[in-house]
């Protein structure tokens, strides 16, 4: 008989690697190798780690499931209305929306399997097809949040001091094995990925159970939904945003084949663990998150190419094929590469290090942006650097590089995990951060949250730059200036879901509404803070809506992208907004830009971090009126906020006294 | 073949759809709106084209989007270093056709699986390029960047130009040149390929770089549309560009594609996006349209096919 | 006569076991040199050596009297070295022209295509073949003889000194096979050498002049065709000799076990076929290829259903899946083993498991060591050679490979079995196992329907025959009324039947 189990050659290298990574952290970061710091990883991994177990049958019967991260977000907002709108229970309204978890997966099985159509391309479709339904259904705006407690400890919960859906995924780790391992329909999804004629041939119900795994696949992600809804405590329809590449990668990683035939859900899950593993570690060692994405990315390759290589060296030995040069040359080309990204992370955490190691005598100030590569925070950086430097604290700067709302929590809990002296956060979801903050709290490490602010119990002061109301009423009052109280106007947006400025145009709405009842507002459109986009969209407005007569862009590559659509069609159409001197000054200069609305990011960045220390070291009292933040004076504390001014009109007139 | 019967059946949608907006919306047909669309739509059409001969050779490119914007970075930085134009457009189009080339390698000599190797680079360069530009537009170009120093209309004349002679070179060459047939060959049986002689490997390698180059063609011409360039751009890029592929009629496993059919794709899914603001439809549901859209196209090829294999085995 | 190609003391192994020990071979212009031998023998292996898909590990080698080294596909080509392979090769998106046209173009023939050129080549070649072939037809619509035929035509139009031909006529007719007799003649008079791979020794001895036979990667001997007798081959091929190529049992018959009316399926474009087999009886088909008989076997498997209803044991069924007529009892072992056989990377007890898999499984379980215990009885049970029965069907010879396949059915127990072309590409010795195998299910009473090409095959095994001709039954034949000749005019219609009577099978 043969063994019961066997590890391939690239399954020992990864749990090498793993057993390296868990070494090189625990010693760098004395907070890595902790129980509550392993379960938090478990935690953070469990929505991913479903689809990766979900999707490893698939991938074995050599298919590909793109649509498992879109069926996420729909099955979400799903639940959500059925419980907010509907006012159905939890259970019932968990049981619908897994109904339409099953129904997304059915339709994938239906057209994969008894059409027979390539799983790439039609899940490709239902990506996108799901994603926008459960965008159109919300209108991407409705984020549903409030859930009782009772339902958020399946989420957020620890059950003997293990987090409460690490046991539901322990169950579907279980589930999956044996029907992948042990029971027939295992054996078939194997033959199946090998030779699909010939296990038809074999009498295998071949189309049944390729439909059975997609359509699991569905119901999976649904289950990965919910648990997620209840770690987050909201349910978004952007949830889930590029999980199914990332569940392709830990799958291909842990020696799954995309070809099919070759695999196993063990090694699925170190794959995961792998990774969950590297994420977590870089951020204790306060690397920036892109790291994780370029060194995920070497690996991919340099795993599945060690494990080819040397698979063909031991074939050309055996005389099977014939070595040749160009590979040879790749692979030294391969390995260059993947030794300068390498190279380039070392030299990086050295640096990090440099100014780590000090971090019993120096206070470190951990400072999150809403997203990392946005020029309105990349300005506000400058200053909190500036503070930094100033104070002679260490500044943490890191953020998500995606839209996916968890980055943040998890971010913060390694925060947490690594005792900072104080977390500054830029809030993008308040119903999903604000546990977490909290916790925070628990842990006495003063919380503040700056740009946008959670909920008020969940941090100690809120650096109030201008409230969103004010923004929007000197958007509105601008606007209407302009057009003299009447006319058309259109809004350009940043991601239709994007919470802060969905909050501006109701405002507006609101303020026009009030005061400016001439005034119309015709059109929202986004434009996913591409720069790009916001031209094509503000060109088509320009045609479309002929009467308009001020475009109001409120994400900051919008504005430069609708004035360069305005100044290309040599149009006289007014484009104000919120964005950054830097990007706009040409235009403000040309005049196509009438008006930007903001704060100084400068002065903001570099209070996120003076405030960020002065709470650190208990400096602000409990009824203070106002306090000292170095260059920028005293400021006024009311309540629990911390005001920094107005927001300041940038127009011709001021824009070159401004450097940010 | 039943390219022709998909080609014509996309051709009559696009036709349905123009008719529609022509009777339901004013302003569509105007030449600037044209104009507009073509501009806006360059990239994804240059890369199609490139996309089209990967796809043809049975491989995929997902890592486009991400050279797309690293193309776009090194040109700025090429121009504000003061580099001349051409000089700087050279450079983004070798920058691409080398990251081309690092994935065709891994993909054609160490042989990894394409869906890997471009995902891999995917995420590998985008998190790169973030790292090192930390976000940070590129600005302060000179005066010449914009247009390349050209009028507005020489400049879109230029990229018609490149657009024509692209997408005529293409199609042109992979019916008529022996190496566009080695390109199919290759897709539709490499075994009997390497047999016939055909070095299957150089041709895969061949069409990473070819797509690695026009998609740092494309970033460059998309980039001088600008002042300045931002460092997160061509997200996403990558599924528009297949799925304008896939509705184009391609076959996802290889030898079955043509460019008239990726360049009817390209146009049908470019016109629905700008046709939905113009027919006044909410932009939520562009996605769920799109998605809509590939799945109809696929499935209606796959009921066509069954008629036609039905027919095939009745005549054997 | 000068030698074309000469070859000493060839060694190749993989993965450890030596393929090939130590070929010599000599071909000289003008000859057709047929090499014979058991599957695994090294027949395939040494072609591949020759045309530069492999490189041998040592020995020489050396074309019109020029040493060889490092030979790759491309050089062959160039030395005029072309080869039919036993499995077409073609690109099924291009049209029959184009894959003629790649196989013959180099680089001197310049950047541009020039289509016109090709179809005239390709319309020319067919032509020589004598077949009427659409060349703007694409080749994925192609029926395997007229892909064998496409691949016929390119070696032809090779203008090839050298030709290898590796089983040229399995998927043939009769009358292609004739017509591919006559080129062969041609060539040789043309003086180029042609090396002739194949087990119908009936060819071998009519178009042969010399023969070489191999044995466990040897060269046994190099013979004159003239005067050396079929028994004499088959003992020098397997080393021993064969009593009776053909064990026919004699066996009780049971009631009817299978019968069809009128069965038709319109997507396979069957119509009107009616026949009924007992219990212990072999039933034989006969006919060309494509004449209806593998339609016929998908459509009572279940693999292409249709709403004609099948009678077992008098109670009428409809079938429309596999696993269906897996659970009524019958069994089918395809004609492709590698395609549909077997599952080429899985392990033997797997491969035989899979289509009884209830029988090693508790509530849907697989148990692992029932399984191994059952795959190790069909190993003991039917002599396949193997290492052991977790290696992988893939590494096993073809003979060896087809007992696993049949194994699989062996363990369904079933009450009908279908085989089709089971002795197709298999070495003699294992040939004689699997007739005796299947004398054996008979003798169990299972019913057999035997789809064989091989005319003395269907003559030796079965009971009755069924004859095929466009689709449907021309004629079901007792054993003792049927002879070749009345089984071919039958096959091809009456009036082919008077020339073919005396023709060659």
């Amino acid at each position: 008989m043969r063994p019961k189990f066997r590890l391939s050659g690239i399954q020992w290298a990864l749990l090498g690697a793993l057993l390296f990574e868990v070494i090189v952290f625990s010693a760098s970061s004395p907070a890595f190798l902790t129980w509550t710091n392993g379960m938090e990883i478990l935690r953070f991994s469990v929505e991913l780690g479903l689809l990766v177990v979900a999707l490893t049958p698939i991938l074995i019967t050599g298919g590909i499931d793109l649509s498992v991260g879109s069926t996420i977000g729909l099955v979400a907002v799903i639940f959500g209305l059925t419980w907010q709108n509907l006012h159905l229970s939890i259970l019932s309204s968990a049981a619908l929306a897994l109904l339409v978890a099953g129904i997304c997966g059915l339709v994938n099985a239906a057209l994969i399997s008894y059409l027979n159509l390539p799983a790439l391309i039609i899940t490709l479709g239902t990506y996108s097809l799901y994603r926008g339904v459960s965008e159109g259904i919300t209108r991407a705006a409705i984020s549903v949040t409030g859930y009782p407690a009772s339902f958020l400890r399946l989420g957020q919960g620890y059950l003997w001091s293990i987090p409460i859906q690490v046991f539901v995924f322990l169950l579907f780790i279980t589930f999956y094995a044996v029907l992948l391992h042990r029971s027939k329909i295992g054996r078939a999804l194997y033959a199946i990925g090998l030779n699909p004629e010939g296990a038809r041939y074999a009498g295998l119900p071949v189309k049944r159970y390729l439909a059975l795994v997609y359509l699991l696949s569905g119901i999976v992600s649904g289950i990965a939904a919910i648990i997620y809804v209840a770690h987050l405590g909201l349910a978004k329809s952007d949830l889930g945003t590029g999980f199914e590449l990332q569940a392709i990668t830990a799958i291909v990683i842990g020696g799954t084949s995309v070809f099919g035939g070759r695999g196993d859900l063990f090694g699925s899950v170190l794959g995961l663990l792998f990774l969950c593993v590297l994420q977590n570690g870089l951020h204790l060692l306060a690397q920036p998150s892109e790291a994780t994405g370029v060194l995920t990315g070497a690996l991919l390759i340099l795993v599945v190419a060690t494990d080819l290589v040397t698979e063909r060296l031991k074939a050309a030995r055996q005389g099977l094929v014939r070595w040749r040069r160009p590979l040879l040359l790749a692979g030294t080309a391969g390995t260059a590469v993947i030794v300068v990204a390498l190279t380039l992370v070392l030299r990086s955490s050295q640096t990090g290090s440099g100014t780590g190691s000090g971090r019993h005598h120096r206070p470190v100030i951990a400072v999150m942006p809403k997203a990392k590569g946005d020029p309105y925070f990349i300005s506000a950086r400058a200053g909190a650097e500036e503070a930094a430097r100033q104070l002679g604290v260490d500044l943490i700067w890191d953020g998500p590089t995606s839209l996916d709302p968890s980055m943040q929590n998890e971010l913060v809990e390694s925060w947490i995990t690594r005792r900072v002296d104080a977390i500054v956060v830029a809030v993008a979801n308040k119903g999903s951060i604000s546990t977490v903050l909290r916790k925070a709290r628990q842990h006495h490490i003063p919380v503040l949250t700056w740009d946008a602010d959670a909920e008020p119990d969940a941090r100690d002061y809120f650096l109030n730059q201008a409230t969103p109301k004010a923004i929007a009423d000197s958007l509105a009052d601008e606007g209407a200036r302009l057009l003299n109280g009447k006319g058309e106007f259109a809004i350009i947006t940043g991601p239709l879901s994007a919470e802060n400025q969905n909050e501006w145009i109701s405002y507006i709405r609101q303020r026009v509404a009030e005061r400016y009842p001439q005034m119309k507002l015709v059109t929202v459109l986004p434009s996913d803070d591409d720069r790009d986009k916001a031209f094509t969209q503000t060109q088509n407005i320009l045609k479309v809506y002929p009467q308009v007569k001020l475009v109001i862009a409120i994400s900051a590559p919008a504005v430069p992208g609708a004035a360069e659509a305005v100044q290309q069609a040599g149009s006289s159409v007014d484009v104000i907004g919120l964005s950054l001197p830097t990007i706009c000054r040409p235009y403000i200069r040309s005049g196509v830009v009438q008006t930007i609305v903001l704060w100084n990011t400068r002065d903001l960045g570099y209070l996120t971090v003076y405030a960020g220390w002065l709470a650190s070291q208990g400096k602000i009292p409990a009824d203070a009126t106002a306090t000292q933040a170095g260059r920028l004076g005293a400021l006024d504390v009311r309540g629990s906020e911390i005001i920094l001014g107005k927001p300041v009109l940038i127009n011709k007139a001021n824009i070159d006294r401004l450097n940010f | 073949m039943n390219h022709r019967v998909r080609e014509t059946a996309l051709a009559a949608t696009i036709v349905a759809l123009l008719l529609l907006l022509g009777w339901r919306t004013t302003g569509f047909f105007t030449p600037a709106n044209l104009v507009d669309l073509f501009l806006a739509n360059l990239p994804t059409m240059m890369i199609a084209v490139g996309m089209t001969m990967v796809i043809l050779t049975g491989e995929i490119d997902i890592s486009v989007g991400s050279v797309f914007a690293i193309c776009s970075v090194v040109m700025g930085e090429c121009a504000r270093t003061g580099l001349p134009m051409v000089v700087s457009l050279v450079i983004a189009i070798v920058a691409g056709a080398l990251l081309g080339a690092v994935n065709g390698g891994l993909i054609a000599y160490v042989r990894i699986p394409s869906i890997v190797a471009t995902l891999a680079t995917m995420v590998a360069l985008r998190d790169g390029l973030r790292w090192y530009t930390q976000g940070a537009w590129i600005q302060g170009l000179p005066q010449h960047f914009q247009w390349f120093g050209l009028s507005q209309s020489s400049f879109i004349g230029l990229c018609a130009a490149v657009v024509a002679v692209t997408v005529g070179l293409s199609a042109a060459g992979l019916n008529n040149l022996r190496i566009g047939r080695e390109v199919i060959a290759t897709g539709s049986n490499k075994a009997a390929a390497h047999m016939a002689g055909i070095n299957t490997s150089r041709v895969v390698f061949g069409v990473f770089v070819l797509t690695g180059a026009l998609t740092g063609l494309a970033a460059a011409l998309n980039s001088v549309r600008f002042n300045q360039v931002p460092s997160n751009s061509g997200l996403g890029l990558e599924l528009k560009v297949i799925a304008a592929v896939a509705v184009g009629g391609a076959a996802i496993t290889g030898g079955s594609a043509t460019i008239t059919g990726t360049v009817l794709g390209v146009v049908l899914l470019s016109g629905i996006g700008s046709a939905l603001t113009f027919l006044g439809i909410n932009a939520y549901w562009e996605k769920a349209i799109q998605g809509g859209i590939i799945l109809i196209a696929v499935a209606v090829d796959a009921l066509q096919f069954y008629r036609k294999d039905k027919a095939h085995t009745l005549a054997a | 006569m000068n030698t074309l190609l000469s070859a000493t003391a060839i060694t190749k192994s993989f993965a450890g076991i030596q393929a090939l020990k130590g070929i010599s071979f000599e071909l000289r212009a003008g000859e057709v040199h047929a090499l014979i031998g058991e599957n695994g023998a090294g027949k395939s292996t040494f072609t591949k050596i020759v045309t530069g898909a492999l490189q041998p590990d040592s020995g020489e080698m050396s074309i019109c009297g020029q040493r060889i080294t490092n030979l790759t596909p491309q050089t062959a080509r160039a030395l005029g070295i072309a080869a039919i392979y036993q499995q077409p090769l073609l690109f099924p998106h291009l049209t029959v022209a184009e894959n003629i046209a790649l196989a013959l173009e180099n680089g001197t023939h310049g950047w541009r295509v020039d289509w016109k050129r090709r179809r005239t080549q390709a319309r020319e070649l067919l032509d020589r073949v004598g077949v009427h072939l659409d060349p703007k037809r694409i080749a994925g619509s192609l029926s395997m003889a007229e892909q064998q035929i496409v691949e016929i035509a390119k070696a032809i139009g090779s203008d090839a000194k050298i030709l290898l031909m590796d089983e040229p006529t399995a998927l043939l007719t009769d009358r292609e096979v004739d017509h591919l007799f006559s080129l062969i003649g041609q060539f040789r008079q043309a003086g180029v050498g042609i090396v002739y791979i194949s087990h119908r020794l009936e060819e071998i001895q009519a178009i042969a002049d010399r023969i070489t036979v191999l044995r466990d990667g040897c060269t046994i001997t190099c013979r004159d065709a003239a005067g050396i007798d079929r028994g004499e081959l088959i003992e020098l091929m397997v080393g021993r000799s064969l009593a009776s190529i053909f064990p026919k049992h004699t066996v009780a018959m049971g009631p009817t076990a299978l019968e069809v009316r009128n069965l038709s399926n319109s997507s396979l474009g069957l119509h009107d076929i009616s026949f009924s087999v007992k219990r212990g009886e072999i039933l034989g088909m006969a006919g060309l290829v494509g004449s209806g008989r593998t339609e016929l076997a998908k459509t009572l498997f279940g693999l292409s259903p249709d709403t004609c209803p099948i009678y077992l044991d008098g109670r009428a069924v409809q079938i429309h899946s596999p696993a269906q007529a897996i659970s009524l009892g019958i069994g089918y072992l395809p004609e492709d083993r590698r395609q549909h056989g077997l599952i080429l990377d899985m392990a033997l007890d797997e491969n035989i498991s899979m289509a009884s898999l209830d029988q090693v499984c508790r509530m849907g379980l697989v148990q692992r060591g029932k399984e191994a215990a059952q795959g190790k009885k069909y190993i003991l049970d039917l002599h396949i050679k193997a290492a052991g029965v977790s290696v992988a069907a893939r590494t096993l010879s073809g003979g060896n490979q087809q007992k696993v396949a049949l194994a699989r059915w062996l363990a369904i127990n079933p009450k009908i079995m279908i085989l089709d072309e089971p002795t197709q590409g298999v070495d003699v010795g294992s040939k004689s196992e699997i007739h005796e195998l299947i004398g054996q299910m008979a003798a169990r009473g299972v019913a057999i329907i035997l789809i064989s090409s091989e005319l003395p095959e269907i003559l030796g095994m079965c009971d009755r025959i069924a004859v095929f001709r466009e689709k449907t039954i021309a004629a079901v034949l007792d054993r003792q009324e049927a002879t070749q000749a009345r089984i071919i005019g039958l096959a091809f219609g009456h009036a082919d039947a008077a020339i073919l009577e005396t023709g060659q099978v």
